[in-house]
């Protein structure tokens, strides 16, 4: 009974995995952390599992559970993240997809987003994955209308960061 | 804003260059323990409910509580009466303790998953205090009662240059010395543990006003 649970959930993070990697490339700057993050996510979903109903889709499931692990069980690890991480960030932008001035629009839009707290990184990400305000909403715990007014003013924060 | 939209194009491209793990790669995290920091919540919790219990029985059995004493100054039955109520606070403090561990879910919202971690830290927050309150109340009025309603000082050959109220003031500061003490050591060790989650917390709160 314990194996095939293990197996069905194994089975479907290994499919689903690429949200968790999304949520650890907002949340963590070098790869040891981005590392230390998909495990503690990996552990948390593995807990939680057993009361996956299956109700909901197991991905819109994760999201939850991941971000809850990034901004709030997750323990920083000691290392500290050198400033120097944030120019070699993980999210390498392909050069030959973009003209340059769009690659470097990219390039500081990411680091902008970098320099957000945890809410608002945890926004930003829900947003960029397609999710509706009322998702948005429901993952974090507010209403609908003040993840609209927060999601505008960190859009505005951003527009802040990048034109100061 | 442009940007932004900008940067959902390539954000939904990114999938190609995400790190891609194998089965057993996985399969082997989930054999591996969490160091959440509920985890740590937890253990450190579940040292504190220990370390009072155990102070408090390792006194009574060093006969610290001074039998004889109780027993002239004829206050013995009142003690019993304390130490009943003082475990029946105890078996209190930790079913609320555990019934609040038992809610932390990490299916829950953020929001409400941070309520609940929060509460369950404020138990043991209050269990320290509760043990620290009964321990003064109890050593202060000890002491008084003794200084003031019995002849316990005035027995102690090696006490008699010394003032009851020096006797009295002396044990309320060294309390007070402790307490600062207690209450210092809390604020390091759940202020590092729990800083960021307040002020994510905060964050959210902040949304709702």
């Amino acid at each position: 009974m314990n194996k095939e649970l293990e197996h069905s959930f194994v089975t479907n993070l290994e499919q689903n995995q690429n949200i968790v990697h999304k949520v650890c490339r907002i949340y963590t700057s070098n790869q040891d952390a981005h590392n230390d993050l998909f495990q503690e996510i990996t552990i948390q979903l593995w807990k939680a599992y057993p009361k996956f109903r299956g109700d909901a889709k197991f991905s819109t499931w994760m999201y939850r559970v991941a971000l809850n692990t990034a901004i709030t069980l997750y323990r920083k690890s000691k290392r500290s993240i050198k400033t120097s991480d944030l120019d070699t960030m993980n999210f390498k932008i392909k050069a030959e997809e973009y003209d340059d001035e769009v690659e470097q629009q990219l390039k500081l839009m990411y680091t902008a987003v970098k320099q957000l707290n945890d809410i608002e990184k945890a926004l930003v990400f829900l947003y960029l994955e397609d999710k509706s305000y009322r998702e948005i909403a429901d993952t974090m715990g507010i209403s609908e209308v003040n993840a609209r007014v927060k999601m505008n003013r960190v859009k505005t924060k951003l527009k802040k960061i990048l034109n100061p | 804003m442009d940007e932004l939209e900008l940067l959902k194009q390539d954000w939904k491209k990114q999938n190609e260059g995400l790190p891609k793990l194998s089965y057993n790669e996985i399969y082997q995290m989930i054999l591996k323990k969490s160091s959440s920091m509920v985890k740590w919540i937890f253990i450190i919790s579940l040292l504190e409910f220990a370390l009072w219990i155990f102070l408090d029985i390792a006194l009574r059995l060093n006969g610290f509580a001074g039998e004889e004493v109780l027993e002239e100054a004829n206050i013995k039955s009142i003690t019993v009466i304390l130490s009943v109520l003082y475990y029946s606070i105890i078996v209190f403090f930790i079913v609320r303790f555990y019934l609040n561990y038992k809610k932390i879910q990490t299916t829950d919202s953020a929001k409400v998953l941070m309520k609940n971690i929060l509460k369950t830290r404020k138990t043991v927050k209050y269990y320290v205090w509760f043990n620290i309150g009964f321990f003064m109340v109890t050593l202060v009025s000890l002491i008084t009662y003794l200084a003031f309603f019995t002849t316990f000082y005035q027995q102690q050959g090696d006490l008699e240059a010394v003032p009851i109220k020096v006797i009295v003031i002396s044990a309320i500061l060294s309390g007070l010395v402790f307490v600062g003490f207690i209450a210092l050591f809390y604020r390091l060790i759940y202020g590092i543990l729990t800083r960021r989650l307040k002020r994510n917390y905060t964050e959210l709160e902040k949304l709702e006003v």
